[in-house]
Formats: C-alpha cells, structure tokens, sequence
C-alpha cells in the first residue's frame, strides 16, 4: 500500500485558484485585478471537479489557474497599479490643500502611465497570432469611432479610434485584401485576409447608438486600451511591411469638412530608409538589383493590368487628363517601395494578378457617382477596396469627392437609394445643371443606376454582376451572407424550391433518389446559367417552377385527404386504417367530381403503405437496439438525434415556408 | 581563620577516631534521642568539614600554604587546640572531645552519662567569620516539615544546633487569627522560623505599588515639575552660550553650485522646467513590436484562445429571402421569451433599401457582452463527437433469424371486471386460468378466448395469484384470494382427470386428522363450504395474512405462498400429499427485509427468496443460506429462474431487467432499463424456446430472446426481439401478470384494464 495521501496538496486543489485567493495573492483591488485580467488575457477555467478545487465546497466561484496568478506577480503593470494608488493619494492630498498648481504638476508629471508593450509581445509572440486575434479589437474599434464622447469617453479616445479604423481601412484598400462584405440588421460586416489569416468584423450604421443603462464603460474602456494598442502596433507592422510611413499624414483640416479616408495621405518610404529598416540588408540589396532590372517589364504589365495604385490620396484627379497623369506620377514612385514591401513579406507580385488580381480591380474601369442618400464611406472603402478610383459624390456626403458634378460626363455608374421619380424626362449627360433643381432631375444618359446592394452582392459573387434586378426603385433580390456554405443538413435559400406544386411529403422519401437526381441536373443548369450571367443570361433561380395545374389540384386533394396516420399496435390494424382511408379519400374525391386517377392513386397508397412499413420497421429496429445500449450510450444518441431533429425541423420549416410563398407569389401571378 | 580551619581539622579526625560520640545537648537533657543525635552530629561535623574546604578554596595563596601543611598533618592531631576552641556556635553547643586536653577557659563538667563534658564559651562573633552573614537558616534541606512534628524542634542551624519549634498559639488563637486576620498576613509559615510569615509594612507597601505598576523605589517621583526652558517668556541670556554659526547667516555656496549646474543646463536647453512628459507619453509610440520575427510557437496546451463569433447567417441580412422572416406567431414568441432565453439578440427583419435601415440597438450591449465573454466566462475545450449517431447502436441479429416468438395480439379475454392481477396456462396448453380484482377465478379456452369456467370466490378480496400445478396428470389451480388458498379442480375436464385431481388433494385428509392438538400451524386446511365445493374446490387453506404469491415446487406436492404482510410467516411451505402447512423462517430476521417472491429451483432443492433488494437462495436440503444474490435493485417486484436452473432474471420497480448468471457472480451480468414504469412481472419459457419477457406499468411486454449455451465460457447471448404493446394504462397500471404457453411460444398478459390477451 502507499503513502496515505493528504487532501488539498496537490491535483485540482493545487492547480486552481479562486478569484478572491487571487485578489489577495496580488494584493490589489478587484478593479485591478480586471484590468491585469484584461490586458494579460487572463480568464477563468472551470476544473473538472469544482469539489477538489474548492475544499469540498460547491458554492459558485470563478477559479484562475494558479500558475496564471503566480506569473502576475511580477508584472510590471501591477506595479505601475500600485504606483498609482500612491500618486492617487499624493493628488487627493493637493486637492484637499486647495493647491492646485501641484495638483497639476503631479498630473503631469508624475502620473503613472500604463505601457502595454510587453504585454502584446508576450501575448502574440508572433505577428500571425496578433492578425488572428483581430476580430475583436476591430468591432470594438470600429464601434468606439461611431460613438458620441460623454462623460465616460474622452473624445480623446473617440479620435483615435477613429484614426485607427482609417488607417486600417487604408491598409485593406491597399492591399485588396477585403474578401467579403455583407449588410446585415446590426451593422455591416467585412471580412479581409491579412497575412492568410481571415479577420471578420462589424461596422455599426451610422447612427446615434443607444447606450443600455447595464454597460460598464470602464470594462469596455479597459479592452479599448488593450485593442487600440495592439491595433497601431499591428498597422506599424502592415505599413512597414507594405514600405509605408506609419503613422500616416492625416490632414487635420480635411477631417474636419468630412473628408474620411481622404483626410489620410500614405507615404512610401525612401529604399534607403527600407534598408536601414527593419529588413535586412542583404536581402534588400539584391531585391532592389533585381527590381531594377525588372523594372520596366512591371511599369509595362501594371499598366496592362490596370491595377493603378494610388499613393499619395491626397491629390484629387479632378479631371480625367489629370488623373491620368497624375496616376501616371505616383506610379513611378510607388513601384520600387511596394516591390520591397512584397519581397519583404515573401508574396509575389505577379500571384495577386491572377485571378485574384481580377476580382480585386473589378471595379477599376468605373467611375461611380454616390447619390446623397447613400452610405458614402462603406461604398467608398467597398469600391476602393475593389480597385475603383474615381468615385464621386453629392457634397453634402463630405470633401474629397472626385467629382461633385452629378451630371459628369465620365460617370459610368451612379448608386442611388431612393423610388424613381416618374414623368421626367431623361437628361443627356454633361448638360448644364441649373441650380436648385437638382432633385427633381430625371436620370442621366449614359449612365448605370444601381442600388446600393449592387456593389455588395458583386463583391460577394467576385464578379460584376447584371445590374437589371438592383435598378433604380427595383425589388432587390434577397441579400445572403457570404458566409453560410450550404450543406446537406441545412436549408439553402439559393437551392431551387424542391418538388414545388407537388405532393412533396408523402413522396420526399420515396423519390430521394430521383429528386437527387433532379437536383444535380438543375443545379448544372444552374451552373451553366451562372457561366452565362456575367453580364448576359437570365437569373434562373426559379427555374422548374411552372407546373400542370392538374398536379396542382392533385396537391390540394392530398391535402384535403391527407390524415396523419395514427400509429397502432399491429401492422395488420395499420393496414386495415390505411385502406379505409384510402377508400374515404376516394370517395370524397368523387364527391368533388374530380376524376380520379385510380391506377396512379393505388400505385401511390400501396408504395406509401409499404413506406410506412418499411419506416415502422426501422423504428423498431432501432427501439430495439436502444434497449441493449447502456444509459450514457443511449443519452449520447438521444442528445445527437435531438440536435439532428433540431437542425432538420429548422430546415423543414424553411422550405415548407418557402413553398407557401412560391404558390401564393404563383397564384398572384395567375 | 587558620586557627578555625585547624581546629575543624582536627575536630573532623577526632570525629574519624572514634565513633562512638557523646551527646552534646546537655541543654536539654533527653537521653534517650542521644544515639539519634550521634549521627546527626556526625553529619553535621561533615557538613562543616565540607564548609572548611570550601573556605579553603577562597582563601588566599599564603593561607594555602599554611591549610596544606595542616592537611598534611591531618592524621596527627595536632596539639595546639587552644586557639580553634574558641570556634563554636553562638548557643555554645558544639561538641566536644574528652581526650583532648581541656584548654583553660573550657569549663569541663560533668555530663549525663558522666564523663566529663568541656563548656567551651561563647565565641565573638568576628565580621568575616563564615557564618556571620548567616542567619539561622534551617539545614534541613529540602524535607517537608511534617517530619518533624513529633518533636520539639524543626531542624538544625548551621552549627548543628537545634532550632525550637516556636510557640504555637492556642487553638483559640489560631481561630481568632482566622476571624480577624492580622495586617501582613500571608496565610504562610516561615520554614526556617515554623512561625507565620507576615510581610512588614514596607513590603506590603512594595507590594501595593508593584500592584499598581508604580515603581518600588521610594525615592522616584514620577511627575516631577516641569522645567520650562523654551517659553514663551524671552529669556534675557541665551540657553547655550554657543556661538551662532556662520553658516546661519552666510548662504550655501554648495547651493549656489547647485543651482548654477541647473541654470546652465536650462540655458544651454539641456534641462526643461515643466518638460511636457504628459504629452509625449499620452501618445503611445508604436514601432516594430514584431521586429525578431519569431515562428509561431505551438500555444500551451492548457491555452484556451478565445472563441470567435460565428459569421452572420441569412437571417440576419437587411433583405434575407422572405421564409427567413418570422410570422406573427414566431415574432409574439420571440417577444415573450426573457432576452436571456432568445437564440438570437434579434428578430430577421426586411428592408425595401438601405436607406430605410435603422441602427440596430443592442450594438453596445452586444460588444459590452463579448467583452464581459471574454474575460468572465470560463472556457472549456469541449470535444464535439462528429459520428453518425447510428454508429452507436450496437450491432444485434436480426429478429428473423431468431423467430419464432410472439409478435400479435392473437385473443383477447375478456369478462374480467377490474383489473386482472394473475395469469397461469394450464400444464396441456389447451386452457389459461387468469385471477382479478373482482374476486373470481376464470378459465378460458386458449384459442378461442371462450369463457369456460368463473368462479366467484369473494366479492371484497381479490384474486392475487392463480397457478396450475405444474405436472400434467391431475389437474390442480391455486389460487390466493385474501388469506385463504383455494385448491381447485375446476369442472371443465373429462370425470376421470377431474376424480385424480380431487383424490391427491383429499389424500391428506387423513393425515390432518392425526395431527389434532398439536400445536398450531401456520396454515389450517379445511374442506370449503359445501357453495365451493359444488364448484370444484377441494381444499382451502387458510393463512394469517392475505397471500401475495403462490408457486409451485416441479413435482406437484408443495407449494410455497407469501405474504409479505405477515411478518414471522411471510413464507409458508404447503404439502398437498399431507395437508400440512409450515414456515420455514420463523423469525423474520432470517430473511432480513419482507419476502416479495419466491420460487423453488426447477431441479434441485433450493429455494428462492426474493426480499425487497436481495434475492437468497437457502437450500432445504441442508436448511441453511447458500447464496444472497445483490441485484442491486431497489425494490424486487419479480423473479423467474431460468428452466436449466442457472439463470435468473429479475424485474424490479426502478424499471430495471436483471439478468443473473448464478455461477458468475452475485452482481448481475446485464442490466437491461428500457420500460418507461416499473417492471411488473418476469417470466422464462419453459417450453423449449430460448424467450424470456417483462411486463410493465408502461403497458408494454417486451419480448427477448435469451440464450445459454452449454459451454460455460460463453456469456448467455441476450436480444430484445420485441415490445407488444396493446394493454392499457389504468390508474397508472399495465401489464400485471405474465406467463407464457407451457408448449408454444405464446404469451399471456393480464392487464389493468381487465383483459388478459395472447400473444403469437
């Protein structure tokens, strides 16, 4: 036998700590503790069995890993805490002489600040796992440069939030690393791949947020610090590697009339500076020989390409012949910096003017026109994003617009978000405006019109996209999040109506197999269509929708004679049911007078009964195999053939939902 | 002092010389304690020999010289004596010694014993004597005092003298001290003294003060007078007549470099007074955090990064497609339920355009949420199980291939009113006897569910339990209705069948007739009213308590009854052949728990007690416990054993069918938990096919096939084949009652809704 052990010196006892052990470990106030927990990253575990953790006690704690505890021992911030609770006592103490000129001296001097450096390093040793965790910061980035400032947020904060979400988007504008966009009811979400790493966040509309009387703000405000932080060492990181000066110029004055994004001016930085950087001579050095031989070729295929990046943003082409030239300047100066940027973070030029490289520039050919009603800055990041350069807007969306003519000439596409006016004549392009009278215009020659969902649903399909179903006042077709991947078990909107008109549940699982077979060909029909729907062929979604009416009617008779089967005992009482049901069904079809199709209803009852047969059997079987499972085994399929079940319902609610909007839409149209 | 060490010299060789010494305390003259005080002189002597040494020690260099040659001629006695003589006690009682030549201011007398005794005089005490710091001090050592008590004195002084007793006060006095307690008293006596120990006025006073923390010393004062010294008053002469520094009036020129270093530094710029730190800080400077590039480490394993949010899903689009969108009743749903309850913070709207998209309201409360997610909720790494779930169910032969076995409902009996508790087919299988709450017995044709035979036999008490006896010549039905046992030999068969059967119960008639006057038997037979005899019943036996159960033993001649209620007889052992009744566990402690079954082993003598939780097997040949089987079960409602008499299974209220092998364990082999109620009855086929069934309060008999092969090594081989359903839950009760064709594999269930049905 060995050694008796002793309870509570090792195991969970050891490993697990509780929050208020923690607090008097570290000997700091519970505040603090939620903002070392904040910073470093720090979150409760739950041990596998609360009774050992907790000296056989079961109340509800929050437990910390020991060992996580132990390493904020020495954390410097907690230092930096407990110098401020003694400079907080120093500054109470001067306010309460009425010296306030120390107060201020103290205030500035010697307040202690709080430095997160090492904490990000420690947290994201590498920069891959900093880009993972970015979804988070983002959102709350993004919210905090939306909010009003007020008592609890400094407008100091708001601002460089503000900053931060325009550097970013610059960043993403850039690099054409936006991949999707999706306009939800909360706000709009965007999904770019930085460094291959996919990074998902939220942009609230523009609107005054409600704040909720239960919100922390200084929990949010903690995270803010956190967030911020790593986000500007991560776009030091993203510019420096792209050959950017970070931070960026940021034109205080444009900012204020509403530039945006045009408030910021990129800079690239000198090759020079590149090398003293932090990249590595060597490597640097043969890069810039070989890009000197290259040189040429690139200036030659960039062009060809169209991809016409833009530096320097703070120059606005105001006509075409200018912006071409212009564009032709900033070019030259950009190649050598972004070829040493690409080298720099190993991704070659010539892989992101692939394929990619199409759908990245897609909207590099238009010039675009926001009407006022429109959300300026989501399209404007939207349609940079997408390569597009010349995007102008009415001036009440703001300076920096590259034309505030909406009767430009050289506008391809204009977006606009309100019903069309009627019995307007159209106006050709180019015609003088006459002031005042702006609103009540007809529509410009010449020109696209396109709704706002336009721009997301091609960003979305990666392809331009027909603009006939998002014209001007149109019903717009359902808006879908990029991110659901159809898949057998889930209901797909995008999925034509299954057996649409006919007795679909009483044969769902008779014709499995031939409805699979249906569906395949369909959808290579529709794969076709879609070939064909760049810019030409019809939307055949509702595909197969037209019907006999005959089978129709046939429907409304199984409805009206379809019964639920009651289950009984025996199969042959079943049976005896299932015939007299059968003969009532006749009858009363005949009452009806509609002739019945006996040879096909008997076919269809006997090929039911033996479903129903064939389905009680599996039952059974199945009954009969729960009896020989043990309890957790059995609680085990039961949990997962619940969250089968749930997953089905759901599936089966939609389609039986969109099945009854398809007739009646069918009926309307009759 | 060398004189007194000489003398102690000498005296202590006088002492060595002679033993026999005198008595020195002529004062007192007490004869008869003179040996006593021989000794003690003796020690005394010693002790004092001891004192002189130590003397001698501290004495000076040229003293030891002298003490050395007086130890040399310590043998010799030495003749001077004069000079040591005046050494003595201060009472003047030192011993003496007759030899030695009486110096001249010795006054010899005569002693006691009348030899001359030398009265040497008092000796001056001289300041540095050796004693003369010494008070009386008692050198007894440490001895209780009581030793004493029977003399006049308490010990000696240094010289060896007595120290008398003092005085004792009068009883009275003691009393009176007692009563009114002088000043100083301590309630003490002084050892040395014996006498009281009173403290002096001065130590009580010392004591008063250390009482009240003051300091002892007479002569502190604690509150002295102040001394002014810095007043307001000016003073005319300065406290200390030092100098004024010149430093006091001279300024530092230490400063003055000081402050010069400073100045300098601000004109040349290198220091900044107010430098604006704050600002420079407030802007936190970003640089290359990433510099050193290092490869992304593996996270730890106990690193649990935090999850991210799920991408939006259709629904939550400004236009979704039209099914997303939630119907008047979905959306008062959604209303309804607590914020907390909702699946989703937000009910799928649609949106004719963009423009007409509202903020959404919980954004800040979402976020708020995420954050409060991220740093208060525990994360736990949970492993999602991507299976079929079909790949769970285990893999069982197909019922089939294992048929025949019951599968319909064949016949339903009907007739009973109220429930029908018990069911038994008679040993031909022609015939199926069934028992009910409304207090008959009811033979039915198999086939065709004809009523062929009812007996009422009580109209308040039902009919518990109905069995035939097992062996096929004489055709006997039991049956338990209340307390009594009817044996019956119902009317339906040819006159000789019915005559065998009425003669083997009647045989023991005789029997019971000897047996008159002894003692009273558990049960009483006795031949029914002439009513029941007309309708076939031969014998009724008569318990104390309404029996529950009856079975009988293979051959025919016994059968055992329970009735749980009876607590001494709750299993009562009846032999037809002899009409004799008795209990084989007279006490109930022998059963341990209330009897619910039993049952007698289908080929050997062994029998089958199933209590509420465990089942005992007691063999009767031996009359002792075998086995105690633990199904653990919480309460048995039925056992059946396996016809090769090595299975048993085991039906209990906690909805469990437990199957033992009685030669594998006392646990049981496989737990099968699938009746929704509790499970009613068990039973096995006897008829050769490998089936078994459970009824339940569900209304359910499942059926299963239950195999055991020959060879022992192999596990009986157990597949549930089937679930009849067809009876009817009344008043929470199904199926009651089992049992299966004796030939065919046909069921019979007796249900609560007062149809037994057969099953084929």
């Amino acid at each position: 036998m060995g050694k008796i052990k002793k309870k509570g010196v090792a195991g969970n006892a050891r490993n697990f700590i509780t929050r208020t052990q923690a607090v008097r470990k570290l000997q700091i106030s519970l505040p603090d503790f939620r903002r070392l927990c904040i910073f470093k990253g720090i979150y409760p575990r739950e041990p596998r069995n609360k009774k050992k953790a907790n000296k056989g006690s079961t109340a509800p704690v929050t437990f910390y890993y020991t060992k996580d505890i132990q390493y904020l021992l020495h954390e410097p911030v907690l230092q930096k805490f407990r110098e401020h609770k003694t400079f907080s006592k120093k500054l109470s103490k001067a306010l309460g002489r009425g010296d306030f000129s120390d107060a201020k001296r103290l205030e500035d001097l010697h307040k202690p600040r709080v430095k997160l450096d090492h904490i990000i390093k420690e947290r994201y040793p590498a920069f891959t796992d900093a880009i993972r965790d970015l979804d988070d910061a983002l959102s709350t980035v993004f919210l905090f440069a939306n909010l009003p400032s007020n008592r609890d947020i400094p407008p100091q904060t708001i601002e460089t939030c503000a900053r931060l979400a325009n550097e970013f988007q610059h960043y993403i504008i850039r690099k054409h690393a936006l991949k999707k966009s999706f306009l939800s009811i909360k706000g709009i979400y965007y999904q770019a791949t930085i460094q291959g790493q996919d990074v998902l966040w939220l942009v609230p509309y523009k609107f005054a947020q409600s704040v909720p009387r239960d919100v922390d703000f200084r929990i949010m405000l903690t995270f803010l610090d956190f967030y911020t932080t790593l986000l500007g060492f991560v776009l030091f990181r993203l510019y420096t590697l792209e050959g950017l000066v970070y931070p960026p110029k940021f034109d205080k004055k444009m900012d204020e009339m509403g530039a945006g994004l045009r408030a910021f001016s990129l800079e690239s930085k000198k090759v020079g500076e590149l090398e003293n950087g932090t990249n590595g001579e060597l490597v640097v050095k043969k890069d810039v020989s070989k890009q000197l031989e290259t040189l040429g070729d690139k200036i030659k295929e960039i062009e060809e390409k169209g991809e016409e990046e833009e530096e320097n943003n703070a120059v606005i082409p105001t006509t075409e012949e200018g912006e071409k030239v212009n564009e032709g300047l900033d070019k030259f100066t950009a190649i050598p910096s972004k070829d040493g940027a690409t080298t720099d973070i190993l991704e070659q030029p010539t892989e992101d003017l692939g394929g990619e490289g199409k759908t990245s520039n897609m909207f590099s050919e238009w010039t675009v026109y926001l009407s006022r009603e429109t959300p300026r800055e989501p399209l404007e990041f939207l349609l940079r994003s997408f390569g597009c350069k010349r995007i102008g807007w009415d001036a009440v969306l703001g300076e920096g617009s590259f034309t505030r003519d909406d009767r430009d000439p050289s506008i391809t596409l204009q977006i606009v978000d309100r019903p069309p006016q009627v019995g307007l004549p159209p106006m050709p392009a180019g015609s003088e405006a006459q002031e005042g009278v702006n609103a009540g215009r007809g529509k410009v020659l010449g020109r696209l019109y396109a709704q706002p969902q336009y721009i997301w649903d091609c960003v979305n399909a990666g392809r331009v996209l027909r603009p006939d179903s998002y014209a001007q006042g149109a019903e717009l077709p359902p808006h879908l999040s990029p991110w659901v991947k159809a898949n057998e078990a889930e209901y797909d909107p995008t999925a034509p109506v299954e057996g649409d008109g006919e007795s679909e549940e009483e044969e769902e699982e008779e014709e499995e197999d031939v409805k699979m077979l249906d569906n395949g060909q369909k959808k290579g029909v529709e794969a076709q269509d879609s070939e064909d729907e760049e810019w030409g062929g019809m939307n055949t979604e509702l595909a197969g929708e037209g019907e006999d009416d005959s089978e129709e009617e046939e429907e409304e008779e199984e409805e009206d004679g379809g019964v639920e089967l009651q289950e009984s005992d025996a199969e042959s009482e079943d049976d005896e049911v299932s015939r007299q049901l059968q003969h009532q069904r006749e009858l009363e079809a005949e009452a009806k007078g509609v002739t019945v199709k006996d040879e096909k209803k008997s076919k269809k009852s006997e090929a039911k009964k033996k479903l129903d047969k064939e389905k009680k059997k599996r039952e059974d079987e199945i009954e009969r195999q729960k009896m020989m499972m043990t309890k957790k085994k059995r609680k085990l399929y039961e949990r997962m053939e619940y969250g089968n079940k749930k997953k089905q319902d759901e599936k089966e609610r939609l389609e039986g939902k969109r099945r009854k909007i398809e007739r009646e839409k069918k009926k309307v149209k009759n | 002092m060398t004189a007194k060490a000489t003398t102690r010299k000498r005296s202590r060789a006088e002492a060595e010389a002679e033993k026999p010494v005198l008595s020195s305390e002529d004062e007192f003259e007490i004869p008869e304690i003179n040996g006593d005080e021989d000794s003690s002189d003796d020690s005394d002597f010693t002790a004092g020999d001891e004192d002189s040494d130590e003397e001698e020690e501290f004495s000076s260099g040229a003293e030891d010289e002298e003490d050395e040659e007086e130890i040399d001629s310590d043998e010799i006695p030495s003749e001077d004596e004069a000079s040591p003589k005046e050494n003595g006690a201060v009472n003047d009682d030192t011993s003496d010694d007759e030899e030695v030549e009486p110096a001249d201011n010795v006054k010899v007398v005569t002693g006691a014993d009348g030899n001359p005794r030398y009265i040497y005089p008092e000796i001056e005490p001289v300041y540095d004597s050796d004693d003369t710091d010494a008070e009386e001090t008692n050198t007894i050592g440490n001895i209780p005092l009581e030793y004493y008590e029977s003399y006049p004195h308490i010990g000696y002084d240094i010289n060896g003298k007595r120290i008398m007793r003092p005085a004792a006060g009068k009883a009275l006095d003691t009393l009176l001290d007692s009563i009114e307690l002088p000043k100083g008293w301590t309630g003490l006596v002084d050892k040395n003294s014996g006498a009281a120990l009173n403290l002096t006025e001065e130590e009580l006073e010392i004591v008063k003060k250390l009482q009240r923390s003051e300091i002892t010393d007479e002569s502190f004062d604690p509150y002295p007078d102040m001394v002014e010294w810095f007043s307001s008053k000016v003073e005319q002469m300065p406290l200390s007549s030092a100098p004024e520094p010149k430093r006091r009036f001279v300024p530092s020129k230490h400063e003055q470099k000081r402050i010069m270093k400073i100045v300098k530094g601000i004109r040349e710029g290198r220091i900044l007074p107010h430098k604006p730190q704050a600002e420079a800080s407030q802007e936190p400077e970003f640089y290359d955090i990433w510099a050193d590039d290092a490869p992304p480490k593996p996270d730890h394993v106990m690193n649990i990064p935090a999850p991210k949010l799920p991408p939006p899903t259709h629904d939550e689009s400004y236009n979704p497609p039209p099914e997303y969108l939630p119907n008047e009743k979905e959306k008062k749903e959604w209303e309804e339920q607590d914020p907390e309850d909702r699946e989703k913070n937000y009910l799928p709207r649609t949106h004719k355009a963009l423009r007409l998209v509202p903020g959404f309201n919980g954004f800040i409360g979402e976020r708020f949420e995420r954050c409060l997610d991220l740093y208060l909720a525990p994360r736990v790494r949970r492993n999602k199980l991507n299976i079929d779930p079909a790949s769970l169910l285990p893999k069982l032969p197909s019922p089939d291939d294992l048929k025949p076995f019951p599968t319909t409902c064949a016949t339903v009996y009907r007739g009973h009113e109220g429930r029908v508790r018990s069911v038994s087919a008679d040993p031909t299988g022609v015939w199926v006897a069934t028992g009910g709450d409304d207090g008959t017995i009811r033979v039915w044709e198999i086939l065709t569910g004809r009523q062929v035979w009812k007996l009422k036999v009580s109209s308040d008490e039902a009919v518990d339990s109905v069995t035939w006896r097992p062996t096929p010549e004489g055709r006997i039905l039991a049956a338990a209705c209340g307390n009594e046992i009817l044996l019956v030999v119902p009317p339906i068969f040819d006159i000789e069948e019915e005559n065998q059967g009425k003669e083997i119960l009647s045989a023991g008639y005789g029997y019971a007739a000897n047996r008159q006057g002894k003692k009273e038997a558990p049960g009483t037979w006795s031949k029914p009213d002439a009513a029941l005899e007309e309708d076939g019943v031969v014998v009724t036996i008569t318990v104390r308590k309404t029996v529950k159960y009856i079975a009988w033993h293979r051959r025919g001649d016994y059968l055992v009854t329970v009735s749980p209620e009876d607590v001494r007889r709750a299993v009562c052992v009846h032999r037809v052949s002899t009409h004799l009744s008795q209990t084989p566990f007279k006490e109930k402690s022998v059963t341990k728990g209330i009897p619910q079954r039993v049952q007698f082993h289908p080929s050997k003598p062994l029998l089958f007690v199933a209590t509420k939780r465990y089942i005992k097997i007691y063999d009767l040949a031996k009359a002792e416990l075998s086995k105690t089987l633990k199904p653990g079960a919480r309460w048995i409602s039925s056992i059946d054993i396996h016809p090769q008499g090595d299975n048993l299974i085991v039906g209990s209220y906690d909805k469990r069918l437990l199957w033992h092998d009685l030669d594998l364990s006392t646990k049981p082999y496989r737990t099968l938990r699938y009746h929704d109620k509790g499970i009613r009855a068990v039973s096995f086929h006897r008829g050769g096919f490998p089936l078994f069934c459970s009824s339940s309060d569900d209304g359910t008999v499942q059926v299963f096939h239950g195999r055991i092969y020959s060879d022992l090594m192999e596990n009986a081989l157990i597949v549930p084949l089937k679930v009849l359903k067809g009876h009817k839950i009344t008043a929470h009760l199904g199926v009651l009652d089992v049992d299966w064709h004796p030939k065919q594999p046909w069921l019979f269930s007796a249900g609560a809704d007062g149809t037994a049905r057969l099953w084929n």
